[in-house]
């Protein structure tokens, strides 16, 4: 069997250290085979899988054993990756960054500890996905909403810890993260927030505590493993509008940011919608194949051809109001407005009341359906995303979308993007689909990110998120005054993780003794 | 095995008496056969509903009706092959192996949130007699939750 080892760490001191994570959990829950360890690798990749291997993987039921096996990885020097549920699919799943890492899945951990319906919000464990939530919801008829990714198998906690988004007007999940229960890299349990007092009363209620505020410092960070997260619901509204909105040509998505972006940020809409160019319903429901034989990009008469077929406009934006029926009313009128001073077409309006069910609600419901995507192409598809934060103005937007198209047509990849808008900026995903046994594909796909990453910073444009293998390439663009973000993140580093045990080269920011690791 | 071969094979030496201890043998030893095969029965059948609970936890957030996994199969394998639940041509270990693996657009399932005892019940109830699924009147009812 091939071993592999964290960087500094000998076979036998590595058996050693994993004896003692057996000597926690349980044999059963240290996995060190070969297949296991493929089952924790990253199986999306765009061909750079082997970059990212693990050593092994470990698996505690409590926070006692979180801090025991954090304690013995001191001692032995061992790398610990945690991962909450290990879905972070498109940004590299489970895998580490550094290969030779232990992967600490903390899945087993998958209690509800509490959910408050009158003040609207939950404590859960990592190992809690968003569809043992949402039954937990439904099966104690808690009229209380989620925001739910576009894949919605991964956890909840994991997600608003890497910042993901959903489409309620909760959607953006680190914000409604309130109270988080950690265990330090030198195995200290602590309480974020008001629960740092002992018999705190309002520990998912009051986000700031007293003091410095804690709770972002373990969102994309490597200075602790987060054990508990309270974190805010939404109380179910009386009633939603929802509005389809097709836009026919690439260009409209400009004046359609200008349209929305001062209605999101008054307040008239108070969920994030997403401008997604609608290609997506087409790559879910059938394959490439279908519609084009040809080499290269999907040519523009070809697209428009497949979109007339399917009803389409260029771009397809979601956009719901929830509320009060009177007022959804009001706003609808608003954006209906706004809308036909550049376009003709009637925008449909879907309504929902409270006891209705919930399918076409807007509610926030778990699916996995969002995968489809990567059979487009045919083969063993993949996906990687690109995920630029730009203004909410019309300049940004067709900038970085004719540009962003442009680099998927010179490398022949079918331009795949959504503008989500939020109050102030958007949040602009660009995925890239492909085969990943096409080897020629994915080396081309590596490079066009490294370019994307390069454009995108030449305007200003900094990444909310991303994949394992370019968390380097992205810290190194938060570049003011001789990256001094990224050296304070390293001194404060240091100074909690003085071993260098805790996901090392996890958002560019690396320990002390494993600097030279630095891609 | 019934009591005529017994009788034949071992002629009574003890008159009336061997004859009732041998007939209340052979009722106690029926007896303790048609408990060992109820046992098992029950047994199984408790897997099969283990291994259907566990399906519709760990799988089902792809392969009930309307999934994406069950997508997936219906484009690659045609639509009366796209249910598991429903499929009689699976093989045990052909599905703890894909688990474990992944195929095409599946990615592959660890042993931390699919431990083998748990897999070896999904593949009893993937793989279940027909006979088992006669009395299984919810299959294939279940969407994706």
């Amino acid at each position: 069997m091939r071993s592999i080892l964290p960087p500094r760490v000998t076979e036998h001191t590595f058996q050693r250290a994993l004896n003692g994570f057996a000597g926690v959990v349980g044999k059963e829950w240290v996995l060190a085979t070969e297949e296991d360890r493929e089952t924790f690798m990253d199986y999306y990749a765009a061909g750079d899988a082997d970059l990212h291997v693990p050593s092994a993987a470990v698996g505690p039921q409590s926070v006692e054993e979180v801090q025991a096996i954090v304690r013995i990885a001191n001692e032995y020097r061992v790398p610990l990756w945690p991962v909450s549920r290990g879905k972070n699919l498109g940004y590299g799943a489970a895998a580490p960054c550094m290969t030779g890492t232990v992967v600490l899945d903390l899945g087993r951990m998958n209690r509800i500890l509490d959910v408050n319906e009158r003040f609207g919000y939950c404590l859960i464990e990592p190992g809690v996905g968003f569809f043992d939530l949402f039954n937990h919801l439904q099966t104690n008829k808690i009229k209380l909403w989620m925001s739910i990714p576009a894949n919605a198998w991964g956890s909840v906690v994991g997600n608003a810890l890497e910042r993901g988004y959903g489409y309620t007007p909760y959607g953006e999940n680190t914000r409604n993260i309130c109270g988080l229960e950690v265990v330090l890299p030198n195995g200290e349990v602590l309480r974020t927030g008001n629960g740092a007092m002992s018999n705190s009363s309002s520990w998912q209620l009051f986000k700031y505590g007293y003091g410095p505020s804690w709770d972002q410092l373990f969102c994309q960070s490597n200075f602790g493993i987060v054990t508990k997260m309270g974190m805010w619901l939404m109380p179910e509204p009386e009633a939603t509008l929802g509005l389809n909105i097709q836009l026919p040509h690439p260009d409209d998505v400009g004046w359609a940011v200008d349209e929305l972006a001062p209605l999101r940020l008054k307040g008239v809409i108070e969920q994030s919608p997403s401008i997604g160019n609608s290609l997506r319903f087409v790559a879910s429901a059938t394959q490439r194949s279908q519609w084009y034989q040809g080499n290269g990009a999907l040519p523009d008469d070809v697209l428009a051809e497949i979109l007339k077929k399917n009803n389409l406009g260029w771009w397809t934006i979601n956009l719901r109001l929830y509320g009060y029926d009177e007022v959804n009313e009001a706003h609808a009128r608003i954006i209906k407005d706004a809308f036909a001073k550049h376009m003709k077409q009637e925008i449909q309006a879907v309504k929902w009341h409270r006891g209705e069910p919930i399918d076409n609600s807007g509610a926030g419901i778990p699916a996995t359906t969002a995968l489809q995507i990567i059979n487009w192409r045919g083969g063993r598809g993949g996906h990687i995303g690109f995920s630029p934060i730009l203004p909410a103005t019309s300049e940004h937007v067709l900038k970085q979308f004719h540009n962003t198209k442009k680099r998927y047509e010179e490398i022949g990849v079918d331009y795949y993007g959504s503008f989500t808008l939020f109050e102030r900026y958007t949040t602009n995903v660009n995925m890239m689909v492909y085969d990943r046994d096409d080897t020629a594909m994915t080396s081309k796909v590596r490079a066009l990110f490294k370019v994307l990453i390069a454009d995108a910073a030449k305007e200003g444009y900094s990444e909310y998120r991303t994949h394992i293998s370019y968390m380097d390439d992205v810290a190194l663009t938060f570049d003011f005054n001789h990256h001094a973000l990224l050296r304070l993140n390293e001194t404060l580093k240091d100074a909690l993780d003085p071993n260098g045990i805790l996901a090392p080269g996890k958002q560019g920011i690396w320990p002390r003794a494993l600097r030279t690791e630095r891609a | 095995m019934n009591g005529k071969t017994l009788r034949s094979t071992y002629p009574a030496p003890l008159g009336w008496i061997g004859n009732l201890l041998r007939a209340l043998a052979l009722v106690a030893l029926n007896l303790l056969i048609a408990v060992a095969i109820g046992r098992t029965a029950d047994d199984s059948a408790q897997k099969i509903e283990g291994g259907k609970r566990l399906f519709r936890e760990r799988c089902g957030y792809c392969h009930l009706a309307g999934g994406t996994g069950t997508i997936m199969l219906a484009r690659r394998l045609g639509k009366d092959r796209s249910l598991l639940e429903e499929r009689r041509d699976l093989n045990a270990e052909y599905v703890k192996k894909i688990t474990r693996v992944g195929i095409n657009g599946m990615p592959p399932h660890n042993r931390i949130e699919v431990p083998d005892r748990e897999l070896d019940l999904i593949a009893i109830y993937l793989t279940r007699p027909v006979s088992a699924r006669a009395a299984d009147t919810t299959r294939s009812k279940g969407s994706a939750p």
